[in-house]
């Protein structure tokens, strides 16, 4: 998948985080996260799967997490992909 | 935009708070519990404020959800990077909602979510040299032989200046017109680099007062905010050591303003500069001496006051607009 436009997933809430994902012609993963400090390496990881996953090589994600886990990474960064490619 | 009767169970529910309500702002959300108003909180640009919470609701998900509100109506008007100014106390409820505290100043804090200063930072690592750099702000409404003797005095203190030209639009020439023609204007000067504040620059005209419980302290608050901010998050990564102001002799705000500056300053060991106006025709040149001389249409007037550059674009067609902007207000 291509992202063409700017879109956005997800929330602010606990257990949650918020994804912004715009076109550019690098990757470039930005993460916020209330528990950065132990876990970036996990939700680097998780973003970088989801990415090769559905076949995303370049755009600007930004994510600010509040200790979500991995399948909610995972789900909020394939809704802000899919929104972002639509025709 | 939000009905009248909406408006006021806002208004109530921000005022049961201790917090002020005000009008300016371009969205507004609330959320309701079997009908009641039991949260809100509003935008203006890129400003969230008045994030008001009935006491049964606070430390419940009612502040993610205003805020995830807010936050995607601000992306969508545009704006990446989002600002809260709150209480001190209020800060740690930010923080964990992944907002960075940027500054705290007696009763008010920053905080910022978004790419923010780290980026405008890494926008500008190129320019960033070492040194024994000063800093010039100025709003350059337009740019005069005032701000240039400013800045040339300046420059020869310095290894490299920073010019800021501030970007908030709350003035008659708009920023792209206020930035170019300082670049114009200093061409000339090979250790002058222009750069946009960005956010960073803390307009009285962004600056929300809802939360501070005296008007009077407004004034001072800002300032104090704005200081601090170039003193701990721009000046260290600019190498900033001295900052250099023109004098203000008449205008008891930016004098008012001079004397919160040079106390902070000192406290944060940057060295304070105040440079003395130069005169045209027995009095000191200032930019609003150049407007009134623009909208009066003094072409010779005009040409004691400012460099080349800024009279060629004030006899521009660009620039009749601007004029008739600054005669009608």
């Amino acid at each position: 998948m291509h992202i063409r436009r700017k879109a956005s997933s997800g929330t602010m809430q606990s257990s949650d985080l918020m994804v912004t994902v715009e076109p550019s012609d690098l990757l470039q993963i930005e993460i916020e996260s209330t528990v950065k400090k132990q876990f970036e390496h996990l939700i680097r990881a998780q973003i970088t799967a989801t990415l090769e996953h559905l076949g995303v090589t370049t755009g600007r994600i930004q994510i600010s997490d509040r200790g979500a886990l991995d399948y909610a990474i995972a789900a909020r960064i394939e809704t802000a992909i899919r929104r972002a490619s639509e025709e | 935009m939000a009905d009248p009767s909406t408006l006021r169970e806002a208004q109530s529910l921000i005022e049961s708070q201790g917090l002020r309500f005000e009008p300016d702002l371009d969205d507004l959300v609330g959320l309701y519990d079997n009908g009641r108003m039991v949260g809100c909180g509003a935008r203006k640009g890129y400003v969230l404020k008045m994030l008001a919470i009935l006491p049964d609701y606070q430390g419940t998900s009612v502040l993610g959800e205003l805020v995830t509100r807010l936050t995607l109506g601000g992306m969508a008007a545009g704006h990446d990077t989002l600002f809260i100014y709150t209480q001190p106390q209020s800060a740690p409820s930010f923080q964990s909602l992944n907002f960075r505290l940027l500054v705290t100043q007696g009763p008010v804090a920053l905080l910022e979510h978004g790419p923010g200063l780290e980026a405008y930072l890494g926008d500008h690592a190129a320019q960033i040299a070492p040194g024994q750099n000063g800093a010039v702000v100025i709003n350059g409404n337009p740019f005069t032989l005032g701000h240039l003797h400013l800045v040339e005095t300046a420059a020869q203190r310095v290894d490299r200046l920073y010019l800021f030209v501030v970007r908030e639009d709350r003035s008659a020439f708009p920023f792209d017109v206020r930035f170019r023609l300082a670049q114009e204007a200093t061409t000339h000067l090979e250790n002058v680099v222009v750069l946009d504040t960005s956010r960073y620059a803390v307009s009285a005209g962004t600056f929300p007062s809802y939360f501070l419980k005296r008007l009077d302290e407004v004034a001072m608050a800002q300032m104090g905010i704005d200081v601090r901010l170039f003193a701990q998050r721009i000046a260290p990564k600019f190498h900033i050591t001295t900052r250099f102001v023109g004098e203000e002799p008449h205008c008891t705000t930016t004098a008012a303003y001079n004397q919160v500056m040079s106390e902070v300053l000192h406290e944060h060991a940057i060295q304070w500069v105040e440079v003395p106006r130069i005169l045209a025709g027995g009095s000191p040149i200032s930019a609003t001496r150049v407007r009134q001389a623009f909208i009066d249409n003094e072409i010779d007037a005009l040409k004691n006051l400012v460099p080349e550059s800024t009279f060629e674009f004030l006899r521009s067609a660009p620039a009749r607009p601007i004029a008739d902007c600054l005669r009608s207000c």
